[in-house]
């Protein structure tokens, strides 16, 4: 028996197989964000749909839920249903809808044929998107009455995910 | 060009900054084929977070020319190379960094493969002095056979 | 109906391999000539179902049998045939069938060549075989069948993956690189009836050299090929983005290379035994950690197109046959060790040793490179990226290195020698070496390590060539005459050495081509207005205009620009942007217009009504990296292809007689 090779072969073996399986089950493509805890990158956009300018950091004292989507996302079409109707029901939590590298057009006809609730910002250049760590659409912030981020989704939203994070934004 | 200058003028009242992340410019502004130069730099260092572990330099897609442009206004503003990874380091986390830091946990990816090629050394030679005897010519250059029954074999198929 | 007779031809393949496997062993651990016969007909038997199970499934793929799931999942009326003929590896099920169809003819070749010879090893590799087979053959009846049957019948299918679609090299590409992967499992299983025996004899090397081989040049080919498909498939102009998938591959074709280069100074010297089985094991361990890394979904990449369950599957028996491994080489490493003694370390024995340093710290570097953001996640907590710059520096020292070995290995001679003679042989290489770096310079090359990919690479295409010819100079010395020297000593007798330097002269090729494509290349993005030109390394791209074609499976926007030189055109090219109804975002496919010094490359970025944002590369000698992989795999194949059948003899023990054949 060579005690070398089993204790080198072991060690190697070990880092190998905890590292593969530490990694079976999670997505890839899902990014923590080192944003959670800290203040939302403020931002003032204007509306696509209401006209109005949207002041993020006029909207503290009670929690935004900021959804980074696109015209041209499958899943963004599949939620949005979901948030149209919560933010129907949660006049408390100001909901805010971030859209990069679309055109107003498309916003507009998407909204009218969907149906909208909540204003629709332009983040033109997609500046906003990368402050947040946006790393996909659909995304979706939760920000508390502090402004600060409490949490963060990726994917499409249903409205148990999005309960269970605007808790933690009411705390 | 101008027409959109005028759109963004009225949409964007105010983005997020890189100078409230990373203060002020450490740098000098650059540009012509500095700018693009060091664009291209930056480019490839940083993680396309939509893409399949892509740099946004290699990406074809929006959110990474996004970022490119991004990376260039702030060289053209006069960001250091430093300030701009850690302020997209700041949204991204340090997944966002195809280059790891040499930090921590992390400086181990850069360590580990040197001490494996200074131990492999020092086994290396010590393997080859132990190996190491006088030569004895007239055996090393006939191959080495198996058993002498073979030997004799090879030596009569051998013959013309 | 033809999903349950595949599905009974499965089930008795994992019968049939898994009591194959059992009796292979007992054989072994009796020395049973019985029981190696009964193995052998095992091996056959697996075979036969597994080629007959694929040729089932190409039945139904090919007459649009949907009631089998695969077919309903991959197959479409809609497709031209070759993409039904290929669609057996385009998706999971079938390429895991596909696998354990070249497994089994790769089991039963190599039974059938060594079925009369080395009977002392060949019951424990048969064993080692088809234990594999009878994980493969698990695979393929529990988590990954593709045999299930789908009620009711759907009319047509979606078609396999549209990335898979739209290049032809994917028809060659998966079939080359699983001949690669799975050919690894022969000399696995050579190595471990060698650790079993605890003995490895010199007329063993000869199947373990050549079963590794073989494996090491479809490797070859199939990692060209994957870089060639990026290159000319998604569009940003790089051939390796050092992608887990693509390291995947790399790995295994390193320590192959290593244990290539080790086996020489085994059979030389009798020396390296135990470290030559160790690469060859880990050869074949990190196929399939390789495939894990491809199939289980874990990692991200532009390779992967199929997520799975499989994944906790191919961990587990990735665990165990690491585990076996491990152990295996503890216990019986020293009994293999060395019969043998070399000169000096200062020699060509010596430089083996160095280059096998260098290979393992470049096949370390890549796993560690890869596997370390895992780690790190599963004990901080923190995500982390280990990308492109990382190992660029890392690998392109240890690269270097390797190439400053492949010149001066085979300058020094073999054993000890003194001063005068190794200056003899080290010091006129480097002539063509300053040649090739003043060239180099000529050309515009500043950059650093091309300057010195050049010198060194000028240095070892002169030590090749020089040691290519060597034995034919011998002969000619002699007084033989060309044309029956030139054959006689290069490709009869030779052709082991001579296939090596031949691979060697494809490697030197390969480094400097690689140096130079990614250290000259220049790049400009543009927006082009229709009828709009601009010039961009010595061509005018003018931009005619585009064209909606639709497909069954796509939509794509055509863009075509006239290029041309000096007035005079030279050539249209195409690049497309593709929206395919299964995927977001559009995908482009860009348009190359290759020369022998250089590829000028057009990629669409986004084209908005009479617009175009184009990326225009200019990549000097890429198409040189493409053809000297090719040489690569051709000098391969000559080494491979046996030499007189002296080494055939057959040596039963009791009976010394001489076959006849052996005598011709």
């Amino acid at each position: 028996m060579n005690r070398t090779v089993l204790i080198i072969g072991i060690v190697i073996v070990a880092a190998i197989v905890f590292g593969l399986f530490a990694g079976l089950g999670k997505d890839p493509q899902h990014i923590d964000s080192p944003l959670v805890g800290k203040p939302a990158p403020p931002f003032a956009l204007k509306a696509v749909n209401t006209g109005e300018t949207i002041d993020l950091e006029s909207l503290r004292g009670k929690p935004v839920i900021v959804n980074f989507w696109a015209t041209w996302c499958v899943p963004c079409y599949e939620e949005h249903p979901t948030l149209v109707a919560n933010a129907r029901q949660l006049p408390n939590v100001q909901f805010v809808g971030v859209v990069f590298n679309d055109t107003e057009d498309k916003i507009n006809r998407f909204l009218a044929e969907r149906g909208s609730a909540y204003p629709t910002l332009l983040d033109a250049n997609g500046k906003t998107a990368i402050a947040y760590g946006v790393g996909g659409v659909p995304e979706t912030y939760f920000i508390n009455a502090a402004g600060t981020i409490v949490a963060k989704y990726e994917g499409p939203m249903n409205t148990e995910i999005l309960q269970e994070n605007l808790a933690k934004a009411m705390r | 060009m101008i027409a959109t200058f005028f759109l963004l003028a009225l949409l964007q009242i105010k983005v997020p900054d890189a100078a409230q992340f990373v203060g002020a410019p450490k740098g000098t502004p650059l540009s012509g084929p500095q700018l693009e130069q060091q664009t291209m730099v930056i480019s490839h260092e940083l993680r396309c977070p939509v893409c399949q572990g892509l740099a946004i330099g290699d990406s074809p897609s929006i959110m990474a020319s996004n970022m490119k442009a991004q990376v260039r206004e702030l060289l053209e503003r006069g960001y250091t190379e430093e300030q701009i990874l850690s302020y997209f380091e700041k949204s991204y986390g340090q997944f966002v960094l195809l280059k790891p830091k040499f930090q921590g946990v992390n400086a181990l990816v850069w360590i580990l493969p040197i001490a494996v090629l200074a131990i492999g050394f020092v086994l290396v030679v010590s393997k080859a002095k132990k190996l190491e005897v006088e030569p004895v010519h007239a055996a090393a250059e006939e191959e080495p056979a198996d058993d002498p029954y073979l030997a004799r074999v090879r030596e009569m198929v051998e013959k013309p | 109906m033809t999903a349950t007779f595949g599905r009974f031809l499965i089930l008795a393949s994992v019968l049939v391999s898994t009591t194959g496997a059992f009796i292979a062993y007992a054989a072994g651990a009796k020395r049973s000539p019985e029981g190696l016969r009964w193995s052998q007909r095992f091996a056959y038997a697996f075979a036969g179902l597994m080629v007959l199970a694929t040729g089932v499934m190409e039945y139904a793929l090919i007459t649009h049998d949907f009631g089998v799931q695969y077919v309903a999942h991959v197959g479409s009326t809609q497709v031209p045939l070759w993409v039904t003929i290929v669609s057996l590896w385009s998706s999971l099920e079938g390429s895991i069938l596909f696998w354990g169809f070249i497994l089994g003819i790769y089991i039963a070749a190599t039974t059938w060549v060594n079925r009369n010879e080395h009977q002392e090893y060949m019951p424990f590799a048969i064993g080692t075989w088809l234990s594999c087979g009878a994980f493969f053959s698990f695979l393929i009846a529990g988590p990954a069948n593709p045999f299930l049957s789908v009620s009711p019948v759907p009319l047509d299918g979606p078609g396999p993956n549209p990335l898979l679609q739209n290049h032809l090299l994917m028809i060659i590409h998966p079939p080359m690189l699983y001949l690669g992967y799975v050919g690894m499992t022969i000399p696995f299983g050579f190595a471990a009836a060698a650790l079993l025996r605890g003995r490895l004899g010199q007329s063993f090397l000869r199947p373990l050299r050549a079963s590794l081989l073989l494996p090491w040049v479809f490797l070859t080919i199939a990692i060209m090929l994957g870089g060639w498909w990026a290159y000319e498939v998604l569009g940003w102009g790089g051939y390796w983005a050092w992608d887990p998938v693509e390291n995947a591959s790399l790995l295994p074709w390193l320590t192959a290379t290593a244990a290539l280069h080790s086996a020489i100074v085994m059979e030389r010297r009798g020396v390296l035994k135990g470290w030559t089985v160790t690469l060859i094991q880990a050869s074949f361990l990190l196929t399939i950690l390789g495939t894990f890394m491809t199939r289980s979904g874990v990692f991200n990449s532009v390779h992967s197109f199929t997520q799975s369950s499989i994944g906790p599957t191919i961990l587990v028996f990735l665990t165990a046959i690491l585990l076996f491994s491990v152990i295996l080489l503890a216990l019986r490493i020293d009994s293999l060790e060395a019969e043998g003694r070399i000169e000096s370390a200062v020699s060509r024995e010596g430089m083996f040793l160095v280059n096998n340093l260098f290979f393992v710290v470049f096949t370390f570097t890549v796993l560690v490179g890869t596997v370390f953001p895992l780690v790190v996640e599963a004990i901080k907590g923190k995500q982390m990226s280990v990308g492109r710059p990382y190992f660029d520096a890392m690998v392109v020292p240890v690269g270097t290195a390797l190439l400053f070995l492949l010149g001066v290995g085979p300058a020094l001679p073999w054993g000890k020698t003194n001063r005068k003679e190794m200056l003899r042989a080290l010091l006129p290489p480097l002539i063509t070496g300053a040649i090739a770096l003043i060239i180099g310079y000529a050309f515009g090359i500043r950059n650093a390590w091309t300057l010195v990919t050049l010198l060194f690479g000028g240095y070892a295409a002169h030590v090749t060539f020089a040691q290519m010819w060597l034995p034919l100079r011998q002969r000619l010395k002699k007084g033989d005459s060309f044309a029956p020297a030139l054959i006689d000593a290069q490709l009869r007798r030779g052709r082991r050495r001579f296939g090596g330097y031949v691979v060697h002269a494809g490697a030197v090729i390969v480094f400097v081509a690689i140096a130079v494509s990614s250290t000259m290349r220049t790049q400009e993005e543009v927006t082009l207005a229709r009828g709009q030109s601009t010039t961009f390394a010595g061509y005018a791209v003018t931009f005619m205009g585009t064209e909606e074609r639709a497909e069954p499976h796509r939509q794509s926007t055509i863009a075509r620009f006239n290029i041309s030189k000096n007035g005079q055109p030279v050539t249209t090219m195409e690049p497309r942007m593709n929206q395919y109804a299964a995927m977001r975002e559009p995908i482009g496919t860009p348009a190359v217009h290759s020369t022998i010094g250089r590829d000028y490359y057009l990629s669409i970025m986004n084209i908005q009504g009479d617009q175009v944002g184009l990326l225009i590369i200019n990549m000097p000698m890429v198409g040189w990296i493409w053809g000297a992989v090719l040489l690569m795999g051709a000098g391969g194949l000559i080494a491979l292809i046996p030499a007189r059948r002296r080494t055939y003899v057959v040596v039963p023990e009791s009976a010394p007689t001489i076959d006849d054949e052996a005598m011709a």
